[in-house]
């Protein structure tokens, strides 16, 4: 049972690090759809890095090339204005190609030496990602600066005229959530799974995403749909540690993530939820900010 | 003292862009692209002109590699037509890959409960079928769409991984699992495409598609209410025109477009003529994305997204040779995908905005 717990809250770790960072990306107004390619360049990455040397330089890698490519996204969507979701596709669709040029030949699994430092079996890495939410929670409802990046998410407009540099906020958030999807990358793959295959992440950036909407751009609720639906993933993959008899076949069990996302898609669209969700949506979110 | 003055930069917005500036804009980007990529070939040593040189031979000659460029290149219209006709009305679908494979499994359903049936019954059974069950899934997506207001970028993605499932629960180990592993049982033999001019028919198919749609979308009394709520919600309701409805349709439409590519792409190509190892059969839905990018690149002209296509097709197609004639490493093939992709969505500026340079008074 223990090792399964462990399993599922690595699971959580890596949703919770792509979804944090996106929560952050949003909340500033910019809408990134690519994490998922984001993750499998960290992912990359962090496990061609850790291959020469070791384990932390390769989730600094993961963490670097996360930033690079969300300093082109914001690049992209920011200052060029590119429609955000075909910017963030771009990028997803480039990963795919990258990343299979890039590690696909060193397939196999990390050499046995680079080992994962785990505390009771955890990963340092787990209570990172939580120390994560608790610091974005604490910037965007406390501080200052989390003041600055909610107004200019809401009113961009309003906010510049209040003296808040929107494009310099809606960079440095859009890096730091890409920062946080390679590094979430870079975990997979390391910690993980421990071995390079083809395009590891398997959807796992997709539900990240949506995690970040049925959140209510909140990051408690978030640390609450990360572990639940690292446990649901898991759940998936290896049934059989927790009961032996399940009777449904693995794939049906491997849809049921992306099923439950549906249905919790369904009941946060329905009229009694939609008003909440409007309110907290971010009102600019996805809309390029012109300056006059 | 030499004052070296440097322009200001200014962006223009661009009000109406003509398709010859779209062309431009597209060729564009093509040459920033293949610049990118010659500096990766030029890493693994090899000379970018001969590389290039051998991609475009090998796919358009007609006894290499040209009966697949069609093929493929075909197979990506079908998505792009599916990501067309939703986008008119505003609405993202993401879905081909999901709707894909729903066609795939509708058609290769037919074709194993009614083998033995003439091909000049079964196989439009087949693509009856493979509609049927695309036009559903898409028309699921529009209906939590139009109905239940739910985002149609995230329920289209999220069915696409559960339809990838579904094909998975159906050939590996499953149902209709062959002798070899984890492939699929092959078709009937009648329910192999017809070969006309080096294509499956299914090629003519799409085109015609292609053309009826263009006319659809701009003569008819269906077309233009869909323009408009793509155009102006509010006008839409305005002018009462039911929103769910046409959600509901053109998501239908588009799911049946793509449902038709899983006949075409499996039956139509021998090399296939069954649903591969799951690897195999995704790396293939993969490319149904490339129906958003040349969708949004050909201003949504179901006309202009036939030629350019057929041009990814060949890249596809062609670079293969970088890996299998000139030995260059695994995956060089699909890095150049990707470095297009990003530079058509890169000069996607350029459909927004042009540059001028302002002179300092």
């Amino acid at each position: 049972m223990w090792p399964f717990i462990i399993r599922s809250l690595e699971v959580a770790t890596i949703l919770l690090l792509a979804a944090i960072g996106e929560l952050l990306t949003q909340r500033s107004g910019v809408l990134n759809v690519g994490i998922e390619g984001l993750m499998l360049l960290g992912a990359a990455s962090g496990f061609l890095t850790a291959m020469i040397w070791g384990l932390i330089p390769g989730y600094l890698a993961g963490l670097l090339i996360g930033a690079l490519f969300g300093l082109l996204h914001a690049i992209l969507s920011i200052t060029l204005r590119v429609n955000q979701v075909v910017s963030g596709m771009g990028v997803w669709l480039f990963a795919m190609g990258f990343v299979t040029y890039w590690a696909d030949r060193y397939s196999g699994p990390l050499p046995p030496w680079v080992t994962s430092i785990r505390v009771y079996g955890l990963s340092p890495i787990f209570f990172l990602a939580i120390i994560t939410v608790v610091v974005i929670w604490f910037i965007l409802s406390k501080t200052h600066l989390g003041l600055k990046i909610r107004s200019t998410g809401e009113n961009p407009f309003a906010a510049e005229v209040s003296g808040v540099k929107v494009m310099r906020i809606r960079y440095i958030c859009t890096i730091t959530g890409g920062a946080l999807a390679g590094l979430a990358g870079a975990f997979l793959s390391l910690t993980y799974l421990g071995i390079w295959s083809h395009l590891p992440t398997k959807g796992l950036g997709w539900i990240a995403f949506a995690l970040v909407m049925f959140s209510l751009w909140r990051p408690f609720i978030l640390l609450g749909g990360a572990l639940l639906f690292g446990f649901v993933w898991q759940f998936a993959i290896s049934p059989e540690t927790i009961y032996a008899g399940i009777p449904a076949p693995l794939p049906i069990l491997r849809m049921l993530p992306f099923i439950i996302t549906i249905i919790l898609l369904i009941i946060i669209s329905s009229e009694r939820f939609r008003r909440k969700w409007w309110l907290a949506r971010p009102e600019a979110l996805g809309v390029p900010y012109i300056k006059e | 003292m030499v004052y070296i003055q440097i322009p200001k930069l200014k962006r223009e917005r661009i009000v109406v862009l003509t398709g010859r500036e779209a062309v431009s804009i597209s060729v564009l980007s093509l040459a920033v692209a293949f610049i990118v990529f010659s500096g990766f070939l030029m890493y693994e040593g090899a000379d970018p002109i001969e590389a290039y040189r051998n991609i475009f031979s090998f796919a358009f000659d007609q006894k290499l590699g040209l009966s697949t460029t069609l093929h493929r290149g075909f197979f990506i219209l079908f998505a792009t037509l599916a990501f067309i006709i939703p986008m008119r009305a505003g609405l993202w679908n993401v879905g081909m890959e999901g709707q894909f494979y729903l066609g795939t499994i509708g058609a290769f359903a037919v074709a194993y409960t009614l083998p033995t049936l003439h091909p000049g019954i079964l196989i439009p059974l087949m693509l009856l079928a493979g509609a049927l069950f695309g036009a559903f899934y898409g028309a699921l997506a529009g209906f939590l769409r139009g109905k239940l207001n739910v985002n149609e970028v995230v329920t289209t993605l999220m069915l696409n991984n559960i339809a990838f499932w579904l094909v998975y629960l159906l050939t590996v180990g499953g149902p209709w699992a062959g002798i070899a592993e984890s492939t699929s049982r092959p078709l009937p033999a009648s329910a192999h495409a017809p070969i006309i001019l080096n294509t499956p028919f299914t090629s003519f198919l799409v085109i015609g598609i292609a053309v009826i749609l263009y006319i659809f979308l701009k003569y008819s009394s269906i077309g233009y209410q869909i323009r408009v709520l793509g155009n102006s919600p509010a006008a839409a309701k305005h002018i009462g025109i039911s929103a769910p409805k046409i959600t509901v349709l053109v998501m239908a439409l588009g799911g049946a477009i793509a449902g038709l590519s899983g006949y075409h792409m499996w039956a139509g190509d021998p090399a296939f003529f069954m649903i591969p190892r799951p690897e195999a059969y995704k790396a293939i839905a993969d490319l149904t994305y490339w129906g958003l990018i040349i969708g949004l690149i050909c201003l949504l002209n179901s006309i202009a997204a036939i030629p350019l296509s057929v041009f990814i097709g060949s890249i596809l197609v062609g670079s293969t040779v970088l890996v299998r004639r000139l030995r260059l490493p695994f995956g060089l093939d699909v890095l150049f995908l990707g470095i297009i992709s990003l530079t058509f969505v890169a000069f996607q500026f350029f459909h927004y905005y042009r540059i001028k340079i302002k002179r300092r008074e």
